[in-house]
């Protein structure tokens, strides 16, 4: 099987040559079609600067990304703005709504900037609202809903056009537990019953234990890595913590 | 290090806000040539002829700085309120970091000072050069050249401008920057809340839009029709029903702005939809006073323009000078006595022609009615298809049964010197006079088919043909003295109706070699001069020179045009700069939507397009308002308040008006792509992805 997402020896150097930060060291991974891939790191060690390569948001140094064949460095302009809006669905820590938009406006906004027909998209976003449980809130402005609400509303803006990719920044990270929780469980099941492939960059361990698997990145390397097999989602939160605590406590980081 | 940061943070506000540093600018250029009027070359001349009228208006100068100061206070205030808005974030830092608040104070205020004296130092020398400008172009087309120019600045007004800007930014500055020394540290650190404004039912805003148009027709209704200016208590109405109809407007044009994006939304209608309703919503009031505003500039732009330029036409100058005698001087020794005058005084070289313009009643009876009349020629005006031109003629000839009598002689001599062909009359004919003030093309044109015709009338029951064409030639230097129906006769015929009694004119040309040796001002003062040493007024003779009488109609075009065309020029930098800061600054703050459109895949050309099309709304909107408006505000000014005074030439000004609006509406544009363009490059720095932390 082809994998979606290939990224070879990926490097991004910011500042100028006197004080440079290597925010990514020469990474190299595969995202398989149907995967739910957590990335997990603590501030700093370059989970973010992965993602927004991914997203095209900046300008890798070095290396490589291409998703189903296609190199990103390639595309401009036009399949630029396609890809950033079609091929990969973004999920925002804050959600990014636009606040003087309904809900039902903001998920329809790809659409109308990617000239998808109001038929179609409509479809699907009963669909999504349906599964996402937003379907009361749809004409409500994001002020007037809950943060867990407002995350699904962001959600269903990231799936509307299909995309190949759904990237996800934090997406727990400005929600309560039991929002989180129930975000989790959404986004995992989008995984297993519509086999959406999912990238996601968390510290939340709690939100991890839902993935298949994890990278664990320090200081734009890839220090990591943990498959969840046939154990309990528990089991698999343990041994994240493991890691975490290894990682953050190891005696590799005692100054 | 303290002052580095006091330029660094000045340059960039400037750099920011552009449009609101160029606004301050024209502030200081406005201060400066409402302060500088009295040094303009047409004041100085007016105040030389006409100088009771002048210093009332001069007079007046005070109240319109006064009335500029606070309008631009407000718009100072508001801009600066933004510009402070923005960096709360900054400030609550510097706070923070230990800066004692009389320090931050006093840093906000040098920055501002900074900028202030940039200001002043672009807009003074803009300013001086302008009133020249101003000045020179008003000599030339109201004056025809004859005022000579010379460079002139005005410490005092130098000294007020730089005063009053000085003291409304202070103020302006200090009332904002106390508010935001007072603030907590916290409030200032914090995202400011938005306030989102509940939305009100349809049928709200229905109604207040209907209601709007509904006060917008009463209020133009009552001031075209007059009734506004006729009785004291319905001008109030008339304004208050105008000013809360476009507050309703606007309230309720969201259900417009809803309809029009909808029908051509693009692909970012929804969007462009819900930014603009914010804009409406959020700021109706705002783009309401700025439409009135923009309407208030355009009706006096349009109305000064207008008024000078009608009064300028009808001019063309054959006469130098008239004296007249209001003493008892037999009217056949008029002209020896003002020939006997000039020579003492040594004048004669300077006159190139001096004769007679006598004028006279018919005093061969005693009848006061129908001693003259014309039946052919008022049928023949009453059997020409209606019309508004034969509605006059029929009303104004009516009250031609006792015409003045002007002779042949005389009135020839004055053709001749007006370059005219002369009239030839035979003893049973009459040549027909009108005042150019009391005809038009239109008129004229009718009387002259009729006259070519040679009608007959009856003079003090003698039959007598009309003949030539209708004669419209000023008789005296005097512009107020008109007569609206005269008989040119004869000398003999003259003479014998009016029986010898007559009042005479003794009309002056000055020598043309000495006019183009050193300008009509100066040959007209210098003869002015001489005379005023010869005492005229104790031998019962007064005159009149073609300037005082210039200086009269001139004064009235001057002082009308250039306060409507003042006022319309701060109007409209008023309105368009609060109306392009109030949005860049919305747009800044919705930056943050703007980037996660871009996420969400939008190219910078669907952006670009997207604030363009905003900007075009929310500017587009009042200015389109404003335009339809202005029309009919020029008409009712021109129509309800000055119906009496301008009379017949009300098309005309019409006309111009229209063609004024016109070009206005081309600044309008102007603003708009400026704003646009800014719009452009705010929205291009969003596309270059930044570091988000």
């Amino acid at each position: 099987m082809e994998p979606i997402l290939n990224i070879e020896n990926l490097t991004k150097v910011y500042g100028n040559t006197q004080s440079q930060t290597k925010a990514l060291n020469g990474i190299t991974f595969q995202v398989m079609p149907g995967e739910f891939l957590g990335i997990m790191g603590s501030s700093g060690s370059g989970k973010s600067t992965l993602l927004n390569c991914i997203a095209t948001v900046i300008q890798p140094s070095g290396g490589r990304i291409s998703i189903e064949g296609k190199s990103l460095a390639k595309l401009g302009g036009k399949e630029l703005a396609a890809y950033r809006g079609k091929t990969v669905g973004y999920l925002f820590q804050n959600f990014e709504l636009l606040d003087n938009l309904t809900a039902r406006e903001n998920i329809l906004l790809p659409t109308t900037l990617h000239g998808v027909s109001s038929k179609e998209s409509s479809q699907r976003l009963e669909q999504l609202a349906d599964y996402l449980e937003i379907t009361d809130v749809l004409d409500k402005f994001p002020t007037q809903m809950s943060g867990g609400q407002r995350q699904r509303v962001a959600t269903a803006r990231a799936l509307i056009l299909h995309p190949k990719l759904i990237l996800a920044d934090e997406p727990t990270g400005a929600l309560d537990s039991r929002n989180a929780k129930n975000l989790m469980e959404k986004l995992s099941g989008l995984n297993q019953e519509k086999q959406a492939t999912i990238l996601m960059v968390t510290h939340d361990s709690n939100a991890a234990s839902f993935c298949k698997r994890i990278l664990f990145i320090q200081d734009g390397d890839i220090f990591h890595e943990l498959r969840r097999g046939e154990e309990s989602q528990q089991d698999f939160y343990q041994r994240i913590l493991q890691v975490m605590a290894q990682m953050g406590g190891g005696s590799c980081n005692v100054l | 290090m303290f002052s580095d940061l006091i330029l660094r943070n000045s340059k960039r506000s400037r750099k920011e806000n552009g449009l609101f540093f160029s606004s301050l600018v024209i502030s200081i250029v406005a201060f400066y040539l409402i302060l500088s009027l009295s040094k303009q070359d047409v004041m100085i001349f007016l105040q030389k002829m006409e100088s009771d009228a002048v210093n009332k208006l001069l007079l007046l100068v005070p109240v319109f700085y006064v009335l500029t100061l606070g309008i631009l206070f407000f718009l100072i205030y508001f801009a600066c309120k933004y510009q402070l808005q923005r960096r709360r974030h900054e400030f609550g830092v510097y706070l923070m970091m230990g800066m004692e608040k009389a320090k931050l104070f006093s840093m906000l205020l040098a920055e501002d000072m900074m900028s202030s004296f940039l200001a002043l130092l672009i807009g003074l020398p803009v300013a001086v050069l302008l009133s020249e400008v101003i000045s020179l172009v008003t000599a030339k087309t109201v004056g025809m050249g004859i005022i000579g120019h010379q460079f002139s600045l005005s410490g005092s007004a130098l000294i007020f401008t730089i005063a009053g800007f000085l003291m409304i930014k202070l103020v302006a500055f200090s009332i904002l920057s106390t508010k935001i020394c007072f603030r907590e540290i916290g409030s200032l650190l914090g995202d400011e809340s938005e306030i989102t404004k509940k939305q009100k039912p349809q049928f709200v805003y229905i109604l207040s839009l209907l209601g709007g148009l509904f006060l917008l027709a009463a209020a133009y209704t009552m001031a075209i029709r007059g009734t506004a200016w006729q009785i004291p208590g319905m001008m109030f109405v008339t304004e208050l029903s105008g000013f809360f109809g476009t507050l309703l407007l606007f309230y309720g044009m969201r259900i417009l702005v809803q309809i029009f994006s909808k029908i051509r939304g693009g692909r970012l209608g929804v969007f462009n939809f819900r930014q603009l309703e914010e804009n409406v919503i959020h700021q109706s009031t705002t783009m309401a006073v700025s439409s009135l505003l923009i309407l208030a500039a355009l009706c006096c732009f349009g109305a000064g323009v207008g008024i000078a330029g009608t009064n300028a036409q009808s001019d063309d100058h054959v006469l130098d000078y008239t004296f007249d005698s209001y003493d008892d001087i037999p009217s056949e020794k008029m002209l020896p006595t003002i020939q006997t005058i000039l020579a003492e005084q040594e004048l004669e070289e300077q006159f190139s022609a001096l004769f007679p313009m006598r004028i006279g009643h018919i005093r061969t009876t005693e009848a006061y009615e129908d001693v003259f009349q014309m039946d052919p020629v008022m049928d023949a005006i009453a059997a020409l298809p209606k019309s508004y031109a034969q509605d006059i003629l029929l009303n104004n000839l009516s009250y031609t049964d006792k015409p003045y009598l002007l002779s042949q002689s005389d009135y020839n001599t004055l053709l001749e010197l007006a370059g005219k062909p002369t009239l030839d009359l035979a003893q049973n004919e009459a040549g027909v006079y009108i005042s150019a003030d009391f005809t038009d093309a239109e008129r004229t044109n009718i009387l002259n088919q009729i006259l070519s015709t040679r009608p007959e009338a009856e003079l003090d029951g003698a039959q007598i043909f009309l003949t030539g064409d209708l004669q419209t030639t000023n008789l005296v230097t005097d512009r107020t003295i008109t007569l609206s129906f005269a008989l040119i006769l004869p000398d003999e015929q003259f003479r014998y109706y009016t029986q010898d009694q007559y009042s005479v004119y003794i009309n002056g040309v000055l020598s043309q070699d000495k006019i183009d040796q050193i300008g009509l001002m100066q040959a007209v003062s210098q003869v002015d001069d001489r005379l005023d040493t010869a005492n005229l007024s104790s031998k019962g003779i007064s005159y009149e020179s073609y300037l005082q009488n210039m200086g009269r109609s001139l004064f009235y075009v001057v002082a009308g045009s250039y306060i409507t065309i003042y006022l319309a020029i701060i109007f409209m930098v008023v309105a368009n700069t609060i109306l392009g800061v109030q949005f860049l600054m919305s747009q800044r703050k919705s930056g943050r939507r703007y980037q996660t459109l871009v996420r969400l895949g939008a190219d910078y050309s669907v952006l670009r397009k997207s604030g363009r099309s905003q900007v075009q709304w929310f500017m587009g909107l009042p200015v389109a308002v404003a335009a339809l408006s202005s029309l009919l505000g020029v008409k009712a000014i021109v129509g309800g308040a000055l119906a009496g005074r301008i009379g017949g030439s009300q098309n005309a000004i019409l006309l111009v008006s229209a063609a004024m609006i016109l070009l206005l509406l081309v600044v309008e544009y102007i603003y708009i792509t400026v704003v646009k363009r800014s719009s452009d490059r705010y929205l291009l720095t969003l596309m270059q992805p930044q570091r988000e932390e």
